[in-house]
């Protein structure tokens, strides 16, 4: 696409923000280990711009990753992604922080397992075939508890490559399982230059920025067991 | 001070709220989005649940308060943000969108304290208040009495030691079936009860000592309350429910009278959700009254929380101290500076 696109990825404890479009990465700030994603992000955005050169209405697009990821980092990134795109009258990229990983390693031969650390005892997880130029989901994004995606996982005898850090977490139990090797811990957070280069390609549909929670709050999962547990359907 | 016209944003807890503000005091607009019956069914704020509505409302609210104020957004000169006490998550949607639009427009940040925002309520509708006043900040989190002795000089006279008074509602209401929020059912209900049908604990009354507190206490009430009604199972919940509140009211209007004595005050000031709170305004009015005292009570929409208050204030704020860099965060605990 023509145009500058401004990428922001805070869907892990990763603060990424870059600029780019289609002749290329113009520059990109990662941030890693905190969880004080809204006191770096806006500082990040206003650094790039002003390093590279690049006004903020020189922007043509606003991309973010839309999880599934940290719920209160992954806010932090939409509420900024959607008020910039809303003040800066552009349209808004949403791309997933599973297909974000999943493209990262896409030059293998193997079917990619992605897997996210969702906390609470679960994980975010889906799977990717690599096809020319990208790869295609086979297993759409889920949570499920570690037993599960293993059982699930076990099932199969398709050689896999893992990748995300609920991967590298649980590298030791996925390697009983299953024939799996295991991408790099560089890869294992989705990458803000990812995110940049398949919007400047064009690979990105606009749209709205909707968060991908994939589980209810836990007040709700709370209510609906003790509903459930009365006898009350509706 | 220069003129100047100011967006607030306020998302502390469970209303999403974006209003215009010309100097400090001409509300321009006023947009509240309540998530009051998301939470209903759980009988309190899920944090949670209310980070994920704020999301969701925090655009459409803004864009309708500029809309409302009939302004371009070239015609914002500033961006006023709560920036606590609060929920964390509910705090930093709107301190990330405020963030943007500072950015994007290229003005200013001021981050607010929500509790100096509901001070200024009162300055939004009678903007020649003087001062010294003494400050009845009663909501579901917090219960204080201060003093405020000009502009950004506060001092803090009294607090509840247990329960906030708004909390203390909540909970008798959970327990009489009335849903949530507690306070305009209790309210609500009271009206056809007999307010001395009950008489309820007033704790921290007397002047023991030289205790002359003006400190508050409401766990003792709540659960006066609870075992009364147990003992007494063919009881009028519209009895309980005004004479509990006759007993909130009657400690929260002697102590701002004390107060206001005590510090030589010149006018009483009610802030905070619970002043929204038919007796409590009656009763504090008439007080006022006696004891020749000026009384301000905020129309109820400028009690409860809205971005009018975060606005105002911050116009106060960038003023006195200047914008606030943009790696402020949300400080989910941040205090009123009493000096
Ligand atoms: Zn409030």
């Amino acid at each position: 696409m023509d145009g500058v696109v401004l990428a922001i990825d805070t869907a892990t404890d990763r603060v990424g923000v870059a600029l780019g479009g289609a002749a290329g990465l113009a520059g990109l700030v990662e941030v890693g280990g905190g969880r004080r994603h809204a006191e770096t992000l806006a500082p990040a955005i206003d650094w790039l711009c002003r390093t590279t050169g690049i006004d903020l209405s020189d922007v043509t697009a606003v991309a973010a990753d839309v999880g599934p990821g940290l719920f209160t980092g992954m806010r932090v990134g939409l509420a900024t992604a959607t008020t910039l795109a809303s003040a800066l009258g552009v349209p808004t990229l949403p791309a997933c922080s599973l297909d974000l990983i999943a493209m990262a390693v896409r030059h293998t031969g193997r079917r990619i397992e992605a897997i996210l650390d969702a906390r609470k005892g679960q994980l975010f997880h889906a799977a990717y075939v690599p096809v020319p130029g990208g790869v295609q989901r086979v297993v759409e994004p889920r949570v499920l508890s570690l037993d599960d995606l293993l059982a699930d996982l076990a099932a199969s005898v398709d050689e896999r490559l893992c990748v995300g850090d609920g991967a590298v977490r649980h590298a030791e139990a996925l390697s009983v399982v299953i024939r799996a090797e295991l991408a790099d811990a560089a890869v294992a957070a989705p990458s803000v230059a990812t995110l940049v280069d398949l919007a400047g390609r064009g690979a990105l549909a606009a749209g709205p920025l909707e968060p991908m929670y994939l589980r209810p709050p836990d007040a709700q999962i709370n209510w609906e067991t003790r509903r459930s547990a009365s006898g009350v359907t509706s | 001070m220069t003129a100047s016209t100011i967006l607030g944003i306020e998302t502390s807890c469970d209303e999403t709220a974006a209003a215009v503000v010309r100097d400090g005091s001409d509300v321009l607009s006023s947009v509240v989005s309540s998530q009051i019956e998301l939470h209903a069914r759980f009988g309190g704020v899920v944090p949670e649940v209310a980070s994920r509505a704020h999301l969701a409302s925090i655009n459409p609210v803004i864009d309708r308060a500029l809309a409302d104020a009939g302004l371009p957004a070239a015609a914002i000169d500033a961006i006023a943000c709560t920036v606590g006490p609060g929920l964390i998550g509910a705090l930093l949607v709107g301190l990330s969108a405020a963030k943007a639009l500072a950015l994007a427009w290229r003005v200013p940040l001021v981050g607010v304290n929500h509790h100096e925002a509901h001070l200024y309520a009162a300055f939004l509708e009678d903007p020649s208040l003087e001062f010294p006043l003494v400050v009845l900040l009663v909501s579901g989190g917090h219960t204080m009495i201060i003093e405020m002795a000009g502009h950004g000089r506060y001092r803090l006279l009294g607090r509840t030691i247990d329960d906030a008074a708004g909390e203390a509602y909540d909970k008798v209401a959970r327990f009489l079936d009335l849903g949530y929020p507690g306070g305009p059912a209790i309210d609500r209900l009271a009206r056809r009860g007999d307010p001395q049908a009950v008489a309820f604990p007033r704790a921290m009354m007397t002047r023991e000592g030289s205790a002359d507190t003006l400190d508050v206490s409401f766990s003792g009430l709540k659960t006066a309350v609870v075992n009364h009604a147990r003992r007494h199972p063919g009881l009028d919940s519209a009895d309980i429910a005004a004479s509990f509140q006759a007993a909130v009211v009657d400690v929260l209007v002697t102590k701002t009278r004390r107060a206001a004595a005590q510090v030589g005050a010149r006018g009483v000031v009610l802030a905070g959700g619970v002043a929204a709170n038919s007796q409590l305004r009656a009763d504090l009015a008439a007080a006022c009254h006696a004891d020749g005292l000026a009384c301000f009570l905020p129309s109820p929409a400028l009690c409860t929380d809205n971005a009018a208050m975060i606005a105002a204030v911050g116009w106060h704020r960038l003023h006195a101290d200047g914008p606030s860099p943009l790696d402020i965060g949300a400080q989910p605990n941040l205090r009123l500076a009493f000096g």
